[in-house]
């Protein structure tokens, strides 16, 4: 849903090539202006929803931070910044930031590069294209518990598959989850194997629906194939790419579900991100607002780069 | 128009992480009580039975079951939230019993057991009754006990000509005789390194050497103790010369799964396992296992034992039905009933009890009542230091030991960090 929203707004404001004149393009700005009249009623359940769902939960959050709530439901009242000292002081933190930043940093590549090559090879016309498209999907679509679970099996080092395979060809077992310069990689792959089809179906959907004239008009200029991929392909992707990168971006940096089921944060907190971090001061340490100034943090952490992004993409199309 | 658009959207999902709590209070019929368990031999043993229950008392129990985390985090968030649609609770004492206390989370139950004529709560041991108080009160009622034990192959034993090892010394020498006699190929020991669960087999190598989590004020650590150092690096070594790859991410369910496929030689874990590893569908060794006593050090052989209960929240407002419902599982008849499922019973009069003794038909599970008994009056209830910090307590001690496990830290080091990242936990409890 929110996808299709994304791509509607680019669709209709993206000035591109062959755009219709200013004046046109006021006048169908115009049809969707919030302040028209009589639109209210049909805004407003949306609106509400948003509200009770987003706002008050991170208003609450936000509220939870500064105050000192304890456990058995009472609140000893303001405290300031103090969670926030508290949790810039301690090196688990930082830690945690760097876990999760590496992780984001690893996936998002790999994710996007590994997306391209795919999502290019799934736009060719070639018998069966449907067919595999959606069995690609299915990493996407299966649960995170359930693809943590699964990968905790093929990874165990003594009787998982990933070390079998890998002792058939005669290479030495691989500790992939137990040791910890090895299990972010681990946990990264996890990641790259569930989202790069996503990414893909994406990047295959958004080059399907490229306009042919550009690549015509290279191709009459004898522009090189790669030339013409990088000059003409990818500036006209830039709107797709952005999204598909803003989705995961949103995603990557709140990673939580296949770190806590194959190594909840460990081996000694080498793969404890800043969410596994909040959800252990919350629910085993029992203090939920320094949890809740954890939250914030990501919470502030996601709307930067996620804003980075969008003022990176505003940039490009002035 | 659309920048906003898109930051509202990114916001929009951002906003989905923050923990939206809801889950309103579903109060049910009168007679109905909310029972919340983790998955767990004990839980398997009387969902069954809980029919029974429901037709004697007329009270209907919904019962809902998690994996052991995903319960705990259930019961937090009922407790948290002040929840009445919750009305018992396993609850794991030796953990949280002090933090859920000072929270006022548990209903004592000492008036309800004080009044009630036949359940005879003088006939659960001493041991067992410590283990549910916190500040002189009662807060559960106990349902399993069980201990730290030791497990091998006897075929493996006898093949290499070993006998199970009944020192800690031994325990080491013995596992090095398995790795060089079977020229590495079998795991000698299977323990676990992942940090919050390892002080479970860990505290046992600290007793048994006469050392205890703290001092006897209770707030300072005892990891200044050489002898503490000591523990540290003969767990370590063990878990890193003798241990199965990747031990540190390890749990019980890791370590059974190797001792079920037969790759392991021994294993220290919990008593409860043995239910698993003689299920001749999951386990290849089924046959072949023996028991013996957690080794003796100085001290002699002072065991981890611990007792889940079940509890009442104390928002719940049906707590005499609630009571009802834990004064049948935790009687006398019930756990009898419980024994034919193997759930070691906490109550003395069903352990002696013909019934039960006679019930222990193989070689393997008479080993195992004896190495049970016997843990009851000589081990430790304190899986961890207690205190209100206990969770985090455990994941000090399991992340130092960590890093000495991987040869990131010496003993001495690790104990260091264990004795300064301890105290100011422990302080906590002062306040």
């Amino acid at each position: 849903m929110v996808t299709t929203s994304q791509s509607d707004v680019s669709r209709s404001g993206q000035p591109e090539r062959g755009a219709p004149p200013p004046a046109q393009r006021r006048r169908r700005r115009r049809r969707v202006d919030p302040t028209a009249r009589g639109i209210l009623p049909f805004v407003l359940p949306a609106l509400l929803a948003t509200g009770a769902l987003v706002l008050v939960p991170i208003f609450y959050t936000l509220w939870l931070s500064i105050t000192d709530r304890r456990p058995d439901g009472t609140n000893a009242g303001l405290l300031g910044f103090g969670n926030y000292r508290e949790m810039l002081s301690t090196p688990e933190f930082w830690n945690s930031l760097r876990v999760t930043i590496f992780l984001f940093v690893v996936c998002l590549v790999v994710e996007t590069l590994l997306g391209l090559v795919l999502g290019y090879v799934m736009s060719l016309d070639v018998p069966g294209r449907r067919i595999f498209q959606g069995m690609m999907l299915i990493p996407a679509i299966t649960a995170s518990v359930a693809v943590g679970l699964l990968w905790l099996l093929i990874m165990d080092p003594t009787l998982g598959a990933a070390n079998q395979l890998l002792g058939a060809i005669g290479i030495d077992p691989v500790i992939w989850l137990g040791d910890p310069s090895i299990a972010p990689w681990s946990i990264a792959l996890v990641d790259i194997w569930q989202w790069t089809p996503f990414m893909a179906l994406i990047i295959s959907a958004g080059i399907r629906a490229l306009p042919e004239e550009p690549f015509e008009a290279a191709a009459i200029d004898g522009a090189s194939g790669w030339r013409t991929a990088w000059h003409i392909g990818l500036p006209l992707l830039r709107p797709v790419l952005t999204v598909a990168i803003l989705l995961r971006t949103v995603d990557l940096v709140r990673f939580f579900d296949t770190v806590y089921i194959m190594t909840q944060g460990g081996p000694v907190n080498a793969t404890n991100t800043l969410n596994v971090y909040g959800y252990r001061a919350a629910f085993i340490d029992q203090a939920p607002s320094y949890a809740a100034a954890l939250q914030i943090t990501l919470l502030v952490l996601v709307i930067g780069i996620a804003g980075l992004f969008t003022w990176l993409r505003s940039r490009e199309a002035k | 128009m659309r920048r906003y658009l898109t930051a509202g959207v990114a916001l929009a999902m951002a906003g989905g992480l923050l923990v939206g709590c809801g889950g309103g209070d579903s109060a049910g019929a009168s007679n109905e009580i909310n029972l919340i368990m983790s998955n767990h031999p004990w839980q398997r043993a009387i969902e069954p039975l809980i029919g029974d229950f429901e037709r004697e008392s007329g009270v209907k129990v919904r019962v809902q079951t998690f994996a052991e985390q995903q319960m705990r985090d259930k019961v937090q968030l009922n407790l948290q939230s002040r929840s009445s649609a919750m009305d018992v609770f396993m609850a794991l004492p030796s953990r949280e019993g002090p933090q859920f206390a000072r929270s006022n989370y548990y209903e004592p139950l000492d008036s309800y057991v004080s009044g009630a004529a036949d359940y005879d709560v003088e006939d659960f041991p001493e041991a067992v009754r410590t283990g549910m108080t916190v500040d002189d009160k009662q807060i559960a009622a106990p349902i399993n006990v069980e201990a730290v034990v030791l497990y091998y192959r006897k075929d493996l034993f006898r093949e290499y000509n070993l006998t199970p090892p009944t020192t800690l010394a031994e325990l080491t020498s013995t596992a090095a005789a398995i790795k060089d006699r079977s020229n590495g190929q079998v795991t000698p020991l299977a323990l676990r390194g992942q940090s919050t669960a390892l002080p479970f087999t860990f505290g046992p190598f600290l007793h048994a050497r006469g050392v205890e989590w703290t001092k006897e004020d209770k707030v300072t650590p005892n990891f200044d103790d050489p002898r503490a150092v000591e523990a540290i690096d003969q767990y370590a070594t063990l878990a890193r010369e003798y241990g199965p790859d990747g031990v540190v991410n390890n749990t019980f369910t890791q370590s059974s799964a190797l001792m079920a496929a037969g790759n392991a030689a021994m294993m220290l874990e919990s008593s409860n396992e043995v239910s698993s590893l003689t299920d001749p569908g999951s386990s290849k060794v089924a046959d072949d296992l023996g028991v013996v006593s957690f080794p003796a050090g100085e001290a002699g052989s002072r065991t981890t034992i611990l007792s889940w209960g079940l509890a009442i929240s104390s928002f719940s407002q049906k707590k005499d039905a609630a009571w009802k419902f834990v004064e049948w599982a935790t009687g006398a008849e019930v756990q009898q009933k419980l024994t034919e499922s193997g759930i070691a019973p906490p109550r003395s009069s069903v352990a002696g009890s013909e019934a039960y003794t006679s019930s222990l038909d193989t070689e393997l599970l008479k080993e195992w009542n004896e190495v049970l008994t016997s843990a009851q009056t000589t081990g430790s209830t304190e899986v961890g230091p207690v205190g209100v910090a206990a969770p985090e307590m455990r994941k000090i001690i399991g992340d130092a030991v960590g890093l000495a496990i991987l040869g990131r830290a010496s003993a001495a080091e690790a104990a260091k960090q264990i004795q300064d990242g301890l105290a100011p936990q422990l302080a906590k409890n002062e306040g």
